[in-house]
């Protein structure tokens, strides 16, 4: 009997629905951004707005480097459905801690899949996730570098206007 | 044509000759390619079987499962569809075995 599921899926199965899953986490994740976007422009904070726009679109790219990687393997990616998006924050510090929150959230999540991935020998999909890995590093220390600024200026209407106008420089 | 996997209510077949699937039920076989499989799967995969017994999301305790671009459909009470993603996980088990089994040959 001919093995025909390899030849015509060169991924795990299994790490395809994770990647699927995580098709839906970039794109929740780019949603969620949007939502911090907008709620900066309503706030007039328009540094943190523009670099926020700027993750929303990355995290959408993230989403279609997945989505591709899937189906250019023969594999099936599915369109997520985006759902809990949060639109009230209480300060600009807030909205940070968010982004950052989700962003380690993604990382954990990229992390498991790497896991797994070692588990079933795909060794393709680990090579391609490297780039998430090494991404989502970068993602973090720049959320974290806009908190470090938090903690060094505090959260007065003042120094948040100031943080907002540096925010694309942290 | 070889089975693959056989159940109760289910059968899947593949046939290497033409490098598809069948997968037959008692009352039809539909022919399918291995993208159609997959996304067989994802429907049935994507079946809340929690609903089936809550009564407020899910009155009827039957799912209307369409496939294959909407060309067929499967009417399915709870028991068939514990079964079929039974069935679907196996099928793809066994798939995933496949290589082993060359192998061992």
């Amino acid at each position: 009997m001919k093995d025909l599921m390899r030849q015509k899926l060169g991924i795990n199965v299994d790490i395809m629905d994770l990647l699927n899953k995580q098709i839906g986490k970039e794109a929740h994740a780019s949603s969620a951004y949007l939502a911090m976007a907008s709620w900066c422009d309503q706030n007039a904070l328009n540094g943190s707005a523009e670099l926020l726009y700027e993750q929303a679109a990355e995290e959408r790219e993230h989403e279609m480097k997945i989505f591709h990687y899937i189906n250019d393997n023969g594999g099936t990616a599915t369109s997520p459905e985006v759902k809990d998006i949060f639109h009230d924050y209480s300060s600009l510090e807030e909205v940070y801690e968010t982004a950052l929150e989700q962003e380690i959230n993604v990382t954990k999540s990229i992390h498991a899949i790497v896991k797994k991935c070692r588990q079933v020998d795909d060794y393709r999909t680990e090579k391609f996730l490297q780039w998430f890995i090494d991404e989502q590093m970068e993602e973090e220390k720049k959320m974290r570098d806009i908190l470090d600024l938090f903690e060094l200026m505090g959260g007065s209407p003042l120094s948040t206007k100031f943080i907002d106008e540096r925010v694309k420089d942290a | 044509m070889n089975i693959l996997n056989e159940s109760t209510y289910f059968t899947m077949r593949q046939c290497d000759l033409k490098r598809c699937f069948v997968f037959e039920t008692a009352h039809k076989s539909v022919k399918l390619t291995f993208c159609q499989l997959l996304a067989l799967r994802n429907k049935v995969n994507a079946i809340n079987l929690c609903a089936h017994f809550n009564e407020e999301e899910h009155e009827c305790g039957i799912e209307i499962l369409l496939f294959k671009n909407r060309e067929h459909v499967l009417i399915l009470d709870t028991y068939q569809v514990i079964a079929l993603k039974k069935f679907m996980e196996d099928t793809f088990s066994i798939l995933e075995c496949a290589p082993l089994a060359h192998l061992s040959i």
